[in-house]
């Protein structure tokens, strides 16, 4: 190992451990020694990622405090240091992170970072083009059964056994927080970005499943014969056209595929 | 608005400001008297939304300049070759007039610590980053800056001064400098040696950039924290990298507490000010 290999690896060990190996390469003086200059590092080195964590997940903040965010944040940071060149992609761990002891006996912390994190995925996903709902007009009649779609690229789906998105709206505007609510069954949720602002929104379970199927490639046809486990078999058409429209008007799609 | 300066037979690009998001709208909506834009190359690796809507929107509008924090050139992991691609590739949307990043080092084995790290100013660390920074060139097509960072510690094993080893490392390397004085005065504050003696040894011909910001005294220490207005001291020491570099592309660097774009606009028009007063006094 060269010297400055070596020197890099004992700062490094310093940083993320506090071991105090490299302090005899540190030379101290009059103004500071070397323990005192070495802390600045130290420090500096959590305070940036927590800094980092904070704005990146505003209502897991929220919802612990600004004391206990930081030692968690400590205790993440300790986990999962840092691997990408981009601090963008340090938050990627946190929601299992926070799935696990201790976090685990309040299952809302790992569901707002779950959350949190599809809001980043959605905000800075691939440019893509929406198909608006006047693309259906332009579909023949003996088109429809075979009709395929393809999802904007931000779209994003989570399930959801707490009101979590409220909590993080609430967060993000700074506003009181509405009671944690958890309901024994989950309920889908997608993030989509349309005009370059994050939207969200809940889903039945009817839409829940044929927003899915047809994201993975389904046709309008298995759609509507999947749509059957729900509702009559003669309200079904009606039921699929009518969902098919609503992602268009959303702009959840960019492409439609006869 | 780019309105440049010719100085030692070299254009200046003028007075930037550094891009940052809270700032978007109103660069739009009332096109600021800014010269230039310096933007975290970092932050618009992403694969589109909102950071590359407002960078083209803004490009469009004003020439800009690449500054990095993740090239860790110092280090003695790989150079990070998927990385290198992406700043191309970045590069390639942007056609900034430079790119920049630190000399210093992020992280070793895998990790990346997000800070600007200090080298021990020794010959093998001379070698080792002149030869990185070299790769760099030839990845990019192009000569890179390099900059200064603030430091609170000095390595035992150094051999030569600061400014020695960025003056070697450019030489060697063929690369130019991005001279930030705000860390030349924080270092000079904590490791107690002169800034004009840096400013003196700096080879002129390579230096493309200079970045102004403010600090925070942390004891006896000062910390490089660009959460201030620049201070009087490192305006005085700008007005001396002017009087020895000329007229330089010079930059405000504000990364939190960012204030009103309006205030920054005034900073950048005292750094015209003293400028330009310096430049005059030495005609």
């Amino acid at each position: 190992m060269s010297q400055l290999n070596a020197d890099q690896q004992a700062f490094q060990s310093h940083l993320m451990t506090g071991d105090p190996e490299v302090s005899a390469s540190i030379v101290g003086d009059a103004k500071a020694d070397a323990a005192t200059r070495l802390e600045v590092y130290y420090q500096a080195y959590r305070l940036r990622l927590v800094e980092i964590l904070q704005n990146d997940f505003t209502g897991v903040h929220a919802l612990l405090g600004t004391d206990a965010f930081r030692d968690m944040v400590l205790s993440y940071i300790a986990a999962h240091p840092s691997e990408h060149p981009s601090v963008r992609w340090f938050g990627r761990h946190l929601a299992a992170f926070l799935a696990r002891p201790p976090y685990a006996e309040h299952p809302e912390l790992a569901e707002m970072a779950q959350f949190e994190w599809a809001w980043a995925h959605a905000f800075d996903a691939t440019d893509e083009i929406t198909v608006g709902p006047d693309a259906m007009a332009d579909v023949a009649p003996e088109a429809w059964a075979g009709l395929r779609v393809t999802a904007h690229p931000s779209l994003q789906r989570l399930a959801l056994n707490y009101n979590v998105p409220a909590l993080f709206e609430a967060a993000t505007r700074d506003a009181d927080p509405p009671a944690l609510v958890g309901e024994p069954d989950a309920l889908t949720w997608i993030l989509w970005r349309r005009d370059l602002i994050v939207h969200w929104r809940s889903l039945d379970a009817d839409e829940a499943w044929a927003l899915d199927a047809a994201v993975q490639g389904q046709t309008f046809g298995e759609l509507c014969a999947g749509l059957c486990g729900w509702h009559d078999p003669d309200a079904v058409p009606l039921r699929a056209a009518s969902l098919l429209r609503t992602w268009l008007e959303d702009g959840l799609l960019s492409g439609i595929d006869t | 608005m780019s309105q440049q300066q010719v100085s030692g037979g070299r254009q200046s690009l003028g007075f930037g400001l550094g891009l940052r998001t809270t700032h978007y709208e109103d660069v739009i909506e009332n096109r600021p008297p800014v010269d230039w834009f310096e933007i975290i190359s970092e932050n618009y690796m992403v694969a589109g939304g909102k950071p590359l809507h407002f960078l083209d929107r803004i490009r469009a509008d004003y020439p800009m300049v690449m500054h990095g924090v993740s090239l860790s050139v110092g280090s003695t992991a790989p150079l990070d070759r998927d990385y290198l691609q992406r700043l191309k590739t970045l590069a390639g949307r942007v056609q900034p007039e430079w790119i920049s990043d630190h000399l210093c080092w992020t992280g070793v084995a895998g990790k990346n610590m997000h800070d600007l790290l200090p080298l021990p100013y020794t010959e093998e660390a001379i070698e080792h980053v002149a030869e990185r920074v070299r790769q760099v060139q030839d990845c990019l097509g192009r000569q890179i800056l390099l900059e200064n960072v603030s430091s609170y510690v000095t390595w035992r094993g150094s051999q030569v001064h600061e400014w020695e080893f960025l003056t070697a490392i450019a030489e060697a390397a063929d690369c130019l400098l991005l001279v930030d004085v705000n860390n030349i005065y924080v270092s000079s504050q904590n490791h107690s040696f002169d800034p004009l003696a840096y400013l003196d040894a700096l080879p002129a011909h390579r230096v493309r950039q200079f970045h102004l910001a403010g600090h925070s005294h942390n004891g006896e220490l000062i910390i490089d924290t660009h959460d201030h207005p620049v201070p009087d001291p490192v305006w005085s020491l700008y007005a001396e990298a002017v009087s020895r570099f000329g007229e330089v592309a010079t930059m405000i660097e504000r990364d939190a507490d960012i204030p009103p774009l309006a205030e920054l606009l005034d900073e950048l028009e005292e750094a015209r000010r003293i400028s330009g007063q310096t430049l005059e006094a030495a005609a």
